[in-house]
């Protein structure tokens, strides 16, 4: 598992850059534009360690925005599912309210908010979230009524019991769709960053950005790639072992 | 005990077919009765109605002295993440814990128990599943095919141990097979389609218990009247 995203994410990583060499070499395009190998090289030397201590600062950040948004989602999608009219109301509001960019929300909580851990960790926890909510309400808005019909002739339905069904019958779907949104609580972060934080490796590509310095914004994305590839490993081992755990061997 | 249903009407919203234009049917007392008719006939639909899963209908099914009424069918699954033993020991009301047992021994599912649902064939499955609705407290069980992919000896076996074991309940027997319908049910109510007139009729099944004698001429008799009547 590992070693199959690592090894996607670097040949897509220097593909991408022997492409922007051979622009360089044919269009004969100076250093201050693409940078040569050797101040690829160089550059990385000298900056991973400042990178590397942003890109994990902007992963914690990712994996508390994600946590955040699990959490939330999971409270929504719960009260979501109900029949009554607050549940009916949930469901509007979010397929409403996901179809607005939420990013372009992000200026107004950078001023509210200030450019500080709370705004890269709400706009984070925000861009993954509706994704998570649509797909948690519709599951757990899903009877399963070939279990379910037991325990609500039975009069032993609660409303957990409900919600352990739904979510043990769609487990391959939720484990998807959160290993699915933790790219997006990363790009949040990363945009936050960009627009207005004071930390982070989007705040240091922000900066490489005003300086044109194209081999500090390769040897980030490196490091962003790699980090973002752990994290959606690790969530995936995370899934493997439930799945292990809950998988029942079929048999006659 | 008796289940009623008088000039009852009904058709699925958006469409034009009448399931039921103006069915009657009387269910006397206890025993185990059937519920037979050809595929799409409206058996499931009417099992729904009387348990209530059905609401808005146009006429009226009354029963009385029967407060729990449950319906299972032969689709149902038990929760995947415990054991058959788990589930039944945690939804089994502690005035049925003493027939448990001999309950799993006559359905004979006392080797399947440390397994998991998924894992049984589909005829262990719909025994299982039986199984803990019967231990269940009920006035009326309506079992829709719940006997599906179960092989006829074990079939009889059970059905016989429910009759014996049940004397004083109400069961409703789906069924597509004219011969255990014919041979097992006291009162076997027939549903035939909404252009017949009247839409249900009932017979007398052989009602045969276990260590009585069966009469095959009479009981060939019932299952062409059976025939004739869908």
């Amino acid at each position: 598992m590992l070693h199959r995203r690592l090894y996607q994410f670097l040949i897509i990583y220097f593909l991408g850059l022997a492409l922007l060499l051979v622009i360089k070499y044919s269009l004969n395009l100076s250093d201050y534009v693409i940078p040569g190998p050797g101040e690829i090289w160089q550059t990385a030397r000298q900056f991973f360690p400042i990178y590397f201590t942003a890109v994990i600062n902007t992963l914690a950040v990712a994996i508390l925005g994600h946590i955040l948004s699990i959490c939330l989602a999971t409270t929504v999608g719960i009260i979501g599912r109900l029949t009554i009219w607050v549940g009916s109301f949930i469901r509007v509001a979010a397929y409403n309210i996901q179809a607005y960019p939420i990013v372009a929300v992000a200026p107004i909580i950078f001023i509210l908010l200030g450019d500080g851990l709370s705004s890269r960790l709400l706009i984070a926890a925000m861009i993954c979230y509706f994704p998570l909510l649509l797909s948690f309400i519709g599951i757990f808005s899903e009877p399963v009524s070939e279990i379910e019909h037991f325990f609500e002739s039975t009069l032993r339905m609660t409303w957990w019991l409900q919600v352990k069904i739904r979510a043990f019958e769609n487990i391959n779907k939720l484990i998807t769709v959160i290993v699915g949104s933790a790219t997006l609580a990363m790009v949040g972060t990363i945009v936050a960053e960009f627009i207005a934080a004071d930390a982070g490796i989007g705040y240091s590509v922000r900066i490489a950005l005003f300086q044109s310095d194209l081999a500090k914004i390769l040897v980030a994305l490196f490091l962003i790639g790699v980090c973002t590839s752990l994290y959606l490993v690790f969530l995936e081992w995370i899934g493997h072992t439930i799945q292990k755990r809950w998988e029942v061997p079929k048999g006659g | 005990m008796q289940l009623e249903c008088k000039d009852l009407k009904f058709q699925y919203p958006g469409t034009n077919i009448h399931v039921f234009k103006a069915l009657n049917f009387q269910v006397p007392g206890p025993g185990f009765h059937a519920l037979f008719g050809p595929s799409g006939v409206g058996k499931t639909t009417l099992a729904k109605m009387i348990c209530g899963k059905i609401r808005g209908l146009n006429g009226e099914i009354t029963t009385s002295q029967m407060n729990r009424i449950l319906y299972t069918h032969n689709l149902e699954r038990l929760p995947g993440w415990s054991s058959v033993r788990e589930h039944l020991e945690l939804n089994t009301p502690d005035e049925n814990q003493s027939i448990v047992s001999e309950l799993i021994d006559a359905f004979g599912i006392e080797a399947l128990m440390k397994s998991r649902f998924a894992q049984l064939s589909l005829g262990q499955q719909n025994r299982t599943n039986l199984t803990r609705y019967l231990l269940q407290d009920f006035d009326l069980l309506i079992m829709d095919e719940s006997l599906a992919n179960v092989d006829e000896l074990t079939k009889e076996k059970i059905i016989l141990k429910i009759k014996a074991m049940f004397p004083d309940r109400s069961f409703l027997y789906i069924s597509h097979n004219v011969v255990e319908v014919a041979k097992f049910c006291k009162k076997i109510l027939v549903l035939r389609s909404h252009h017949k007139d009247p839409q249900a009729v009932t017979l007398e099944g052989r009602d045969y218990k276990a260590g009585r004698a069966l009469d095959n001429k009479a009981l060939e008799h019932t299952m062409l009247e059976i025939v004739n009547a869908s």
